[in-house]
């Protein structure tokens, strides 16, 4: 039952061409529009790939349009079979309803994680093998991976650059002229500026100040990083299939349901993780899409539901857990209590 | 009438749906032999399809009991249904699918032999050609012939076809009804609910008239029609005279004059010596005869009659 619900569900053209667009023609098409441009005019267009790429298409993109694209597969699997007018044939051959369900999930699921992983491939491989070679940190190019003995020494060799651009605070000694415009210090009186080693030693002090920020920066997603993202993409493509699902055989029709998954995940998630409203914390760290956002590998900032630093509904992890196998637990009674009662 | 659970394809006692104050199966008491072609006759919403859904499952009955092939159901619903076959209402698949997989989905939901049976199934209700092609394509006469393909994937003892003549043309209805006999002749039942009197009648050995969500009449059709009266017309010389003549014969019923003779409406069960009387009584009387036609009540006419619809403007 599983294979041949599996190719019920590839054989919908329009519906597999959509989701293939999504999941992976369109990283795939930006990477590709961004190796082009940066073949063409590398001094204009910088590397294709690199860390902040990658956190924009996979924290942004593809968290979001992938719960889409799942949710949409889900609704239709849930329910076509009763509007195609299939499901009494189905129901006719004695077969428990109940299996009749389950038997969708293991189909779909192949479905949404095959294309998922693809789309995600396109872009690890772009991002690590694109990256610049340079981190553009605070405005300035700086070599990425160094040592904090070794930003010192490169700050000191580069201490118009640093003082003029990294943050810094504390007391200055010396001053240099940084030039019109935000940063700027100006020449101390006198007209005289400070001597080359005084420069050089505000510069490694503030090169160590800023070390921990730099630390956090990366030129292209460690392999860690990138594991961690694969498997936290699928479990958001989990959670809108077994949803919309759910969903779809609850409603019996896909439409409706497609566009309930899409309020939930660009619309009410995203207010809720931002939201402070009085007295429903608990409320807003029930909705998955919090959960899941609670789950992201560390570095991700999400681009539309909060940002990974930028949650002020926050929850632990197993409570993030617990509120995702919750969902997906009922979601799955939902469908399978109305698929077994529904008239045929 | 007596019941064995062996015996009956077939049985309910008692069977009521309803759906909301609309009751659309009141308290049937249907019993179906094993191994006949079996016709559930009645008007437009008398409650054909809700209790083929029933039986099947499709939707839950508010009380009786049921069962099919001696298997109660609900309870032993999946025992009974492996090896019963259905159509209901219009059949319709997945569009974007061949006919061919449209039945492997089906198939995987039955037994493992039945992926076996698919293409000797396409190949009996005869599109096994057009078995690739999209059911989007389909007309709605090979729609019905795919719902049948799919009901013997399951080499069913009992077949319940709703309606299974829509849309099928002369041609069509011919190969549907050579199809169920040959289907009985196998030792299966087929339970067909039709409209189409002139085909169940045909087609099935035996009937039960539903109305309003009754069963009025079940039987044989011979045993049915045996009670109704038969109609005697007489074409002969002197059709005026030949009414007085026979006014006069108290044993002889009331002739009715037509445009081309006479015509006399024999007592149920009346036998050929009363004919012969009528024919003895006209010559005598100096009438020349020249034709004697008895015939007997239509399914078609009898069933207006019982469900009395006869007379009910169209």
């Amino acid at each position: 039952m599983v294979a041949t619900r599996f190719m019920e569900l590839r054989r919908r053209r329009a519906l597999m061409v959509t989701l293939m667009l999504v999941t992976i023609a369109l990283p795939a098409g930006f990477l590709a529009v961004r190796l082009v441009l940066h073949a063409v005019a590398p001094s204009t267009y910088g590397p294709a790939g690199g860390y902040d790429v990658y956190v924009s298409l996979t924290a942004g993109v593809m968290y979001v349009f992938g719960f889409i694209v799942a949710a949409t597969l889900g609704c239709t699997a849930g329910s076509v079979d009763l509007t195609d007018g299939m499901f009494r044939h189905l129901v006719i051959t004695g077969r428990s309803r109940v299996a009749l369900y389950l038997a969708r999930i293991p189909a779909g699921l192949a479905i949404i994680w095959s294309l998922v992983a693809v789309g995600f491939a396109i872009v690890c491989v772009v991002c690590a093998l694109s990256a610049p070679t340079q981190l553009n940190y605070q405005g300035v190019a700086v070599p990425a991976g160094m040592s904090e003995p070794a930003l010192q020494k490169w700050a000191g060799a580069h201490a118009d650059e640093v003082i003029c651009n990294f943050p810094y605070n504390g007391p200055i000694a010396a001053a240099v002229n940084c030039g019109p415009g935000p940063g700027g210090v100006v020449v101390g009186p006198g007209g005289t500026g400070p001597s080359a080693q005084t420069t050089q030693q505000l510069a490694a002090m503030i090169a160590r100040q800023a070390y921990p920020d730099y630390a956090r920066q990366f030129v292209s997603p460690s392999i860690s990083l990138m594991v961690k993202t694969g498997l936290w993409l699928e479990l958001e493509a989990t959670v809108g299939f077994i949803v919309g699902l759910g969903l779809g055989s609850l409603l019996g029709q896909r439409t409706v349901a497609v566009v309930l998954m899409i309020v939930l995940e660009i619309i009410l998630t995203p207010i809720v993780e931002r939201a402070q409203i009085p007295h429903m914390g608990n409320l807003q760290r029930g909705i998955v899409g919090v959960a899941t956002g609670q789950l992201e590998p560390g570095q991700l900032p999400l681009a539309l539901a909060g940002g990974g630093h930028d949650f002020r509904i926050t929850e632990s992890t197993t409570t993030a857990v617990l509120v995702i196998v919750s969902w997906l637990v009922v979601w799955t009674a939902l469908g399978t209590w109305r698929m077994a009662t529904r008239d045929a | 009438m007596s019941s064995t659970d062996a015996q009956w394809a077939v049985e309910t006692r008692g069977l009521t749906k309803r759906f909301g104050d609309n009751v659309a199966v009141d308290g049937v008491e249907l019993l179906v032999p094993r191994g006949c072609a079996f016709g559930y006759l009645g008007p437009n919403g008398a409650g054909k399809t809700t209790l083929i859904r029933t039986l099947l499952g499709l939707t839950r009955a508010d009380s009786g009991t049921m069962s099919l092939l001696g298997y109660p159901v609900p309870r032993h619903r999946d025992r009974a249904l492996a090896r019963v076959g259905a159509i209901v209402d219009e059949p319709r698949f997945h569009p974007h699918l061949t006919g061919r997989q449209n039945l492997q989905i089906l198939a995987a939901a039955r037994e493992p032999a039945a992926r076996e049976r698919i293409g000797p199934a396409l190949a009996r209700v005869g599109i096994a050609q057009r078995a690739d092609d999209r059911v989007a394509k389909y007309s709605m006469g090979m729609r019905q012939r795919l719902g049948v393909a799919a009901c013997l994937l399951g080499d069913p003892q009992l077949l319940i076809l709703d309606e299974p003549m829509n849309g099928l043309d002369p041609a069509g209805m011919h190969q549907m009804r050579d199809m169920v006999r040959s289907l009985v002749d196998e030792g299966r039942t087929v339970v067909l609910s039709s409209h189409l009197l002139d085909e169940v009648e045909r087609t099935c050995d035996a009937v039960a008239i539903v109305d309003r969500g009754r069963v009025v009449r079940q039987g044989t059709i011979a045993d049915l029609l045996a009670g109704t009266a038969t109609t005697l017309h007489v074409d002969c010389s002197d059709p005026q005279a030949a009414a007085d003549l026979l006014a006069r014969s108290p044993q002889v019923p009331a002739a009715t004059l037509t445009g081309d003779g006479l015509e006399i409406t024999l007592p149920p069960q009346s036998g050929r010596e009363l004919v012969a009387d009528i024919n003895r009584r006209l010559v005598d009387g100096g009438v020349a005869v020249y034709r004697l036609q008895p015939s007997q009540t239509s399914l078609e006419t009898w069933f207006l009659q019982v469900t009395s619809r006869l007379g009910d403007p169209q």
